[in-house]
């Protein structure tokens, strides 16, 4: 059948533990966002002991039951039982290394050169502060893990957001135009420069049009910043936990 | 061509859509020529109604007698006026909370018998409207839905039956196609798409094979060709090993008897949810010299075949998109399997993805060009597998999803004698719509973006667009009235119809 989008899941009851029995239902339930491996993806990182809506097991019981509303993440209640969503936790837990070592740097340096040497604020967004060019990172502390974090500073061209490829047309007059995506279909491009500015060509208008999946982030950082510094801006991208 | 099609027969009035390919060969052919690649630049809307329905909408809808037959998501059907798009009746049947479905609420359109009309509800029944006012004549259960049976394709009309097929296969079921009377709604015979034989143990009986795409039918064999999905559980074969006749298969059923009389298994003891489902199309192709009647697919699993229809044996396969999986097909048809591409726990990267090179989407086959239309995608997929123990009516597919990745898409033109492309439009997403075939040297198909699209047949060539404002899944199809040809489409939650402007 096509690729299910709504998943309606067995019991998965294998009596080796209820962190097994979990760690399966896990796979068919939540890997697809939260990774095989419960190490995020394109939801959080559940191995870090710390999570967006509490910590507590009663809190992630409600989660997983109830969802969190205005986020991705749906409610279980009802296609899975009670038990199971115990196992859920029970897995979580296990598969946690809490290894707050890994944020190993200071946060409010991490501020510090987010606004200043780094210049992330000249694309990205914080609460009311800096550009809406690259993806809004307001709350990139709970979507995101440290690695993938680490990964995106050091390598932009990784995984892009959906959204924010690089778009470039080239001109009848034979200018060459580069943004972030806006929109981009079969016969349009619409996208904004680094300046900000807002572009809209039909493909008739132009020479060429193209979406690449890689990043206009500069692929510098490794080199601009010291480990230091990386670990600071991390610090300060992973206390980003929305709200104010 | 005219000459040709009706000795081959079973073609309806050239001005009505009448069955979901139109003619029951599965062509999605029109042979309405007023719209055309010289004038197609002026085409505009006519009419839109919105159906307010949120959900996918797939379906190809009937036009005859004036009206607009349409079905939508979530048990929704309505009847709308040709000429006007004005809503004439409605239809809607309640649905229960637990129905077991895969893919979203979705419904791929009506079927037609003199005034009756029959579609299939998402809870597994199938129900006969009375055309001129929407109704029930008689309403019949495939299969109970809390064991986890539904039903999406529109039904296929052979003479006085009415033949449907079935969902489920995630959900442990055993696939069937069933036929039922057209007056009485009793059913004459049903076939199993899933026999007992090369599964280990009794896998066979929650083995999947669902039926849900509509399949074709030859009147000069008087055979039924429909296609079967994918095994279940779908990513974890250890619990059915064996080649799990008759999934991922094309079979040929005697019409009257439901009796198969032969079978074409695609993708022996399948891993990767390759369901055979895309529309088998029936057309005679000179193939060295000599006329041949085949039945053509392009396969979810990344090949194009050619089949003799009268005995099931491979004409010819092909490649249309990027395959890791299989150095070619044998000149039995089977697969030549590359080893260690099997899902496995930590994933395993296989293409084509999950979606196939084509999945369901409908196609087209034009006897003006002698191509055969269809959307495909090039991409790849990490295929996990994942131990789950079986609970009637529960989900059932071994597996967590992967993403696919991210991947463009086309459509295609190929020679059915050669499975030579002749032509691609690259497309920037994966294909979702379907595509319908004219005589006025047209293409059209919808994309993701919402774009209905016409293409010169001959070359690929974008000639028109126009952009409905909703991604379009459904496939396109062409009818006229009072002397003008109408295209049309469901966009979103509306249904448009385009025409070349009146003065």
């Amino acid at each position: 059948m096509r690729r299910a989008i709504v998943f309606f899941i067995a019991a998965v009851c294998y009596a080796q533990g209820p962190a097994e029995t979990g760690r399966w239902t896990f796979r068919i339930l939540c890997a697809p966002c939260h990774g095989i491996r419960a190490d995020g993806g394109r939801g959080p990182d559940l191995t870090l002991g710390t999570f967006s809506a509490g910590d507590s097991d009663a809190d992630l019981i409600r989660v997983i039951s109830r969802g969190v509303p205005g986020t991705e993440m749906a409610g279980y209640s009802g296609r899975v039982t009670d038990d199971e969503i115990r196992s859920l936790v029970a897995y979580i837990r296990s598969a946690g290394h809490a290894d707050k070592a890994a944020i190993r740097g200071d946060a409010a340096t991490g501020e510090n050169i987010f606004w200043n040497k780094g210049g992330c604020g000249q694309c990205h967004r914080v609460g009311t502060k800096g550009s809406t060019i690259g993806p809004d990172l307001t709350r990139v502390g709970r979507q995101r893990s440290i690695a993938y974090l680490n990964a995106s500073l050091l390598k932009p061209d990784a995984d892009v957001t959906p959204g924010y490829a690089t778009v470039t047309v080239v001109t009848r007059d034979g200018k060459k135009i580069v943004g972030v995506e806006r929109n981009f279909d079969n016969f349009s491009a619409q996208f904004v420069d680094l300046s900000g500015k807002y572009y809209s060509f039909v493909v008739e208008e132009v020479i060429s049009m193209k979406r690449e999946p890689r990043s206009l982030m500069p692929s510098t950082y490794g080199q601009l910043l010291s480990e230091t510094e990386v670990n600071d801006l991390l610090a300060y991208l992973n206390s980003l936990r929305g709200g104010r | 061509m005219k000459l040709a099609i009706t000795l081959i027969g079973a073609v309806a009035l050239a001005q009505d859509w009448t069955s979901y390919g139109n003619n029951s060969l599965g062509w999605r052919y029109s042979e309405l020529d007023q719209i055309n690649t010289k004038n197609v630049a002026r085409l505009t809307p006519q009419w839109m109604y919105q159906t307010n329905v949120p959900g996918k909408n797939e379906t190809t809808p009937l036009v005859f007698d004036g009206m607009m037959y349409v079905t939508g998501p979530s048990n929704n059907a309505w009847a709308l006026d040709a000429m006007t798009g004005r809503p004439i009746w409605s239809y809607k049947k309640a649905l229960p909370a637990n129905v077991s479905l895969c893919c979203g609420q979705v419904n791929r359109g009506f079927a037609v018998h003199g005034h009756t009309l029959f579609k299939v509800d998402l809870q597994g029944t199938l129900v006969a409207l009375d055309a001129k006012s929407g109704t029930v004549l008689w309403e019949s259960t495939l299969e109970d839905y809390k064991k986890g049976y539904s039903a999406t394709a529109a039904p296929l009309v052979v003479k006085n039956l009415v033949i449907t097929g079935m969902a489920g296969a995630e959900y442990g079921t055993r696939g069937f196609i069933d036929a039922y009377d057209v007056d009485t709604g009793k059913r004459v015979w049903r076939v199993y798409t899933v026999a007992e034989e090369s599964w280990s143990g009794d896998s066979w009986k929650r083995g999947g094979g669902s039926t849900w795409i509509t399949g074709t039918y030859d009147p000069s064999l008087n055979m039924i060709y429909w296609g079967t999905g994918n095994p279940g559980p779908d990513m974890d074969g250890e619990g059915r090993r064996g080649d799990n006749l008759y999934t991922c298969s094309l079979l040929a059923i005697d019409a009257d008897t439901g009796k198969i009389k032969w079978h074409f298994q695609f993708t022996p003891h399948d891993l990767h949810d390759w369901d055979a489902i895309g529309d088998p199309v029936l057309t005679d192709l000179v193939i060295n010299g000599r006329t041949v009647k085949a039945v053509i697919q392009a396969n979810r699993n990344g090949f194009f075949y050619a089949l003799d229809r009268t005995n099931g044996k491979v004409l010819l396969s092909k490649a249309y998109t990027r395959i890791t999986w299989a150095d070619g097909i044998d000149s039995d048809g089977r697969p030549v399997a590359i080893a260690g591409q099997e899902p496995t726990e930590e994933g395993k990267r296989t293409c084509p993805g999950m979606g196939g090179g084509h999945n369901w989407q409908a196609t087209a086959y034009s006897p003006l060009t002698g191509l055969y239309y269809f959307t495909s995608a090039e991409r790849c997929m990490l295929f996990y597998k994942t131990k789950q123990e079986f609970v009637e009516g529960q989900w059932y597919q071994g597996s967590t999803i992967g993403r696919d990745e991210p991947g463009n898409g086309r459509i295609d033109a190929i020679d059915p004698k050669t499975g030579k492309l002749a032509w691609y439009f690259e497309t920037v997403s994966s294909p979702t719509g379907g595509v319908l075939a004219t005589a006025g040297g047209l293409v059209f198909a919808g994309d993701a973006e919402g774009y209905l699209i016409a293409l010169d047949a001959r070359t690929g060539k974008a000639v028109w667009r126009f952009q409905t404002g909703g991604t379009i899944i459904a496939p396109p199809v062409s009818y006229a009235l009072n002397g003008r040809q109408y295209i049309a489409v469901a966009a979103g939650q509306t249904m448009i119809t385009f025409s070349l402007p009146k003065f």
